[in-house]
């Protein structure tokens, strides 16, 4: 969502990040470049069996259709997994990240909305 | 139409002619649990009290102990918290009640005739803040003169915006000494919290008290006010959104078109 920022260096935040967290960082993957794309990250999903978790780059990379991000959240959290965002510093675990997040995205959404 | 309570009056209008309000806390209990997790962090490197932290703590040391206790707050599930609770009622009035918090909590900690942890005058706005901001102050122990900070008032304040361009070639130093003799020097005691504008200039010089200063700062904004650099989700967080918003945001009107999902 209105975000784009060199690939190298969203690999260099999320090792970071993994690095502070204490996470061992396995591989990275990267999204389709088309508009709204989700093809890599629903592929992700469905390997999330094998791995603990996803970092992605930050929050906003997730897809902006309601329907579609939620759906993915919730696989997430049926798998008992994770997925953290670097930029942010936050993650998604339990119904509590999972709202706190979704109403991080709800306001960013309605702020261009909002007459300044 | 102005339907604000007349309390609410005289504490917005004191923000505005002074740039920034000093009140007691709001919640003791929280100030209180503040200060003995502070207290236990310092502890960690000698038997003293925050204000003679130069007896345990040298010059050189105090950068990493400082980031590490700002760590430590930040880890902390009930901290951020507890430090909108110190500020909720003066917000409330100032701001609004469907408020935006900064995700990390700050820490300053200035040792006498220290000169390693200065901030240089500047404002926030000229660095990527939006003026929608205020920030909550919190002294952990008495600050006067050097051992405070510095706001220059709003008078001030716009005389030097008006005339910027015709100081811009020089320094954050020649700024400080063009402003030295309009600066307020921030008289606040522990027990009472400060809530300013960052958009008036303001910094700190070398503190030239016996004691050592520790105080915390957060940015808090109204959620749907104009942002800058700092974006709501990675320095932004919403701490009291509102069933309506929260109900609103994802409203839908409802379609003329048939579900893709209906045979």
């Amino acid at each position: 969502m209105e975000e784009r920022v060199p690939q190298h260096v969203q690999n260099i935040v999320i090792r970071d990040y993994c690095s502070k967290k204490g996470m061992q960082y396995l591989l990275s993957a990267t999204e389709y470049a088309m508009n709204n794309s989700a093809l890599m990250l629903r592929q992700l999903v469905k390997e999330l069996p094998t791995i603990d978790g996803i970092v992605a780059y930050s929050m906003f990379q997730m897809p902006e259709d309601d329907n579609e991000r939620q759906r993915i959240f919730n696989s997430v959290l049926s798998c008992k997994k994770e997925i953290h965002f670097a930029v942010e510093g936050l993650s998604l675990y339990d119904l509590g990240t999972y709202n706190h997040i979704e109403n991080i995205w709800q306001v960013k959404k309605t702020l261009p909305h909002c007459i300044f | 139409m102005d339907f604000l309570l007349n309390e609410e009056k005289i504490l917005g209008q004191e923000f505005i002619d002074q740039g920034y309000i000093i009140r007691d806390v709001a919640n003791k209990e929280a100030l209180n649990k503040i200060h003995k997790f502070l207290n236990d962090q310092l502890s960690k490197k000698g038997d003293n009290t925050l204000n003679n932290t130069h007896e345990s703590i040298d010059i050189d040391d105090l950068n990493d102990f400082r980031l590490n206790v700002i760590k430590e707050i930040n880890a902390q599930p009930w901290l951020k918290e507890a430090y909108y609770q110190i500020a909720k009622p003066y917000l409330d009035i100032l701001v609004g009640n469907e408020l935006a918090m900064q995700s990390r909590i700050n820490l300053s900690i200035q040792l006498p005739e220290d000169s390693s942890s200065l901030l240089p005058v500047h404002a926030d706005t000229w660095s990527g803040d939006s003026p929608f901001e205020v920030v909550v102050w919190l002294p952990l122990v008495d600050c006067f003169n050097t051992k405070s900070m510095y706001l220059l008032p709003p008078k001030a304040a716009n005389n030097l915006s008006d005339d910027f361009k015709l100081h811009a070639q020089g320094n954050s130093e020649k700024l400080f000494d063009l402003i030295k003799n309009d600066v307020n020097w921030i008289k606040i005691n522990y027990g009472e919290v400060l809530i300013f504008n960052q958009a008036y200039p303001h910094g700190n010089r070398i503190n030239k008290e016996n004691e050592t200063r520790w105080s915390m700062n957060c940015r808090f904004k109204g959620l749907f006010t104009p942002y800058k650099d700092k974006k709501i989700g990675e320095f932004f967080e919403p701490i009291t959104l509102r069933p309506v918003s929260k109900v609103a945001m994802s409203y839908k009107l409802p379609s003329l078109y048939k579900s893709t999902y209906e045979k």
